[in-house]
């Protein structure tokens, strides 16, 4: 679906760039009036990584929505497949494609503006490395995590509920409205430790080198181990889904 | 033992309906789907199930499936039960519920055909002469690289069947596959199914209420009504049993939708 609508990847790239255009400005303003113990040049660059890869943040599906409604979702049941891994695989590509196709553009774009107000280099290139791995883990977290919301979708029909929850904590523990790094420290401790903060913060903080290489193993230990607990969690509520589950309907 | 053995299959279904007195709180009800119903098919058959709306037809193609667990009763399919060997049993069948649609929306056919030959784990090619043979036989040579989302209902019918088809079910279960389709499509669509019935030994379960599909299609039907199996024999027998008003007219129209097929023929549409 991602590759087959042009016109909203491109609607989508101008809407994030706005947005970051916006924020920064945002905290450009404040750094004149008090300026913060992260340096600016981390900040824009945070700004810019979050809203590059933002579609991977969100849970949108609105096939899923119709097909659960009409009940088509009856067709996904007649398949040889494991239930709970489809829609795995399928949250992430969802997430996956529709990221790609935008961050790299606007990451191209962020890379050429000036200092102060766009991507900064990474710190090294080990920091690099780490930060696409966490990434990756990132990645494989937050759909587990949505893949939990989607068990909730089955029972209740309708996504708005759980999906519009689970968006809500995603945009402010994610980084995404606030970077992580202006919370106050205490803050932080606990938020980083969500699996929220997994997808974008760990990375983001790996390639700017708040997080310096030595540290990586633990926070790259902690996106592990979230990923596992929510895929046990998922699939056990998959399972009890399953065998609960009736299709509306003639 | 029979290829398909249902045996005093009970289903109900709560059903919480608002309280005529007081808007908040509201009351439960049991709908008893299906009432003990029993039969046997044999492989190869081509059986229509009928009755009126809510009899509960949907219910038993869906327990069928394997999609739906009943609260009584058991059901064999190939020697399997639906589901409880969900995986297993489901690589073996095909369905086609008429008013949903299995394929993707926005990608090409194509792509929608190739996805499910990727699910069911078809042979490359296996896959590629069962692809022709059903396009052929739908006419949809000219379609496969259309969206979805823009073909017309007739059209979509047809990919949908032969989406269904392409891993070679041996059992094959449609509900109301010829709701709102033309004539030529329905006519298509029949004789389809005949030739996939004769040629394949596809064994099909067919919903319907559209009668004319029964009379060119099977000739065993199973009449339920209120969760309860009414009538199980020959079409034939069938009719001639509630048929008592005839009128003989001199003159004999033939099928109506054969006439409409020519019609449009001759009008070229």
């Amino acid at each position: 679906m991602e590759t087959q609508y042009r016109g909203a990847v491109l609607g989508g790239l101008i809407c994030q760039v706005f947005f970051g255009i916006v924020l920064i400005a945002i905290y450009r303003a404040l750094y004149a009036g008090k300026p913060q113990e992260i340096p600016l040049s981390h900040v824009t660059t945070y700004v810019w990584l979050q809203q590059a890869f933002f579609r991977m943040l969100l849970a949108t599906d609105p096939e899923l929505q119709d097909k659960i409604r009409t009940g088509a979702i009856a067709y996904d049941l007649c398949r040889p497949l494991h239930l709970y891994s489809y829609y795995y695989a399928r949250i992430m590509a969802q997430k996956l494609t529709g990221s790609v196709l935008r961050a790299l553009p606007m990451l191209v774009f962020a890379a050429l503006l000036p200092e102060g107000w766009g991507l900064c280099l990474p710190a090294s290139v080990p920091a690099l490395l780490l930060s696409v791995l966490g990434l990756i883990l990132g990645l494989f977290c937050v759909s587990a995590l949505e893949n939990i919301t989607m068990a909730f979708t089955m029972r209740t029909l309708d996504p708005r509920g759980m999906q519009g929850m689970l968006n809500l904590l995603m945009m402010t523990l994610s980084g995404n409205i606030l970077p992580l790094t202006l919370f106050p420290d205490s803050w932080q401790r606990v938020i980083t430790l969500l699996p929220y903060a997994q997808l974008l913060d760990t990375p983001i903080r790996l390639y700017t080198g708040e997080h310096a290489v030595s540290r990586a193993p633990e926070a790259l230990l902690i996106q592990i181990s979230w990923t596992i607990l929510l895929i046990i969690i998922g699939c056990a509520f998959w399972r009890t889904n399953q065998r609960k589950l009736v299709i509306q309907g003639g | 033992m029979s290829y398909i053995s249902v045996d005093h299959l009970c289903k109900t279904f709560t059903v919480r309906k608002k309280r005529e007195k007081g808007a908040l709180l509201r009351e439960k009800e049991m709908v008893h789907a299906l009432k003990d119903v029993s039969f046997e098919i044999e492989k190869g058959e081509l059986v229509g199930y009928i009755g009126p709306n809510g009899a509960g037809k949907s219910t038993t193609v869906k327990i069928l499936s394997g999609i739906l667990v009943p609260e009584s009763g058991s059901v064999t399919v190939g020697g399997m039960t639906p589901w409880t060997d969900r995986k297993a049993h489901v690589r073996r069948i095909g369905v086609v519920f008429g008013q949903r649609s299995q394929l993707w929306w926005d990608v090409p056919l194509l792509d929608s055909y190739s996805l499910l030959r990727d699910i069911y784990r078809v042979a490359e090619t296996d896959y590629r002469k069962r692809l022709g043979e059903l396009t052929e036989a739908l006419q949809l040579e000219d379609l496969l690289r259309t969206p979805l989302r823009l073909l017309s209902l007739g059209q979509r019918m047809r990919a949908e069947l032969c989406g269904s088809l392409l891993h070679s079910p041996e059992l094959l279960f449609l509900d109301e596959p010829t709701i709102g389709l033309d004539a030529v499509s329905k006519l298509a669509l029949r004789d389809f199914l005949l030739w996939e019935n004769r040629e394949k030994g596809t064994t099909i379960l067919l919903t319907t209420h559209d009668m004319e599909d029964i009379a060119a299609l099977c000739p065993r039907v199973m009449v339920i009504g209120h969760g309860e199996k009414l009538y199980d024999g020959g079409l034939q027998e069938m009719l001639s049993k509630y048929d008592t008003k005839r009128t003989v007219q001199v003159e004999e129209h033939r099928n109506i939708d054969h006439v409409i097929a020519d019609m449009y023929k001759d009008l070229g549409i």
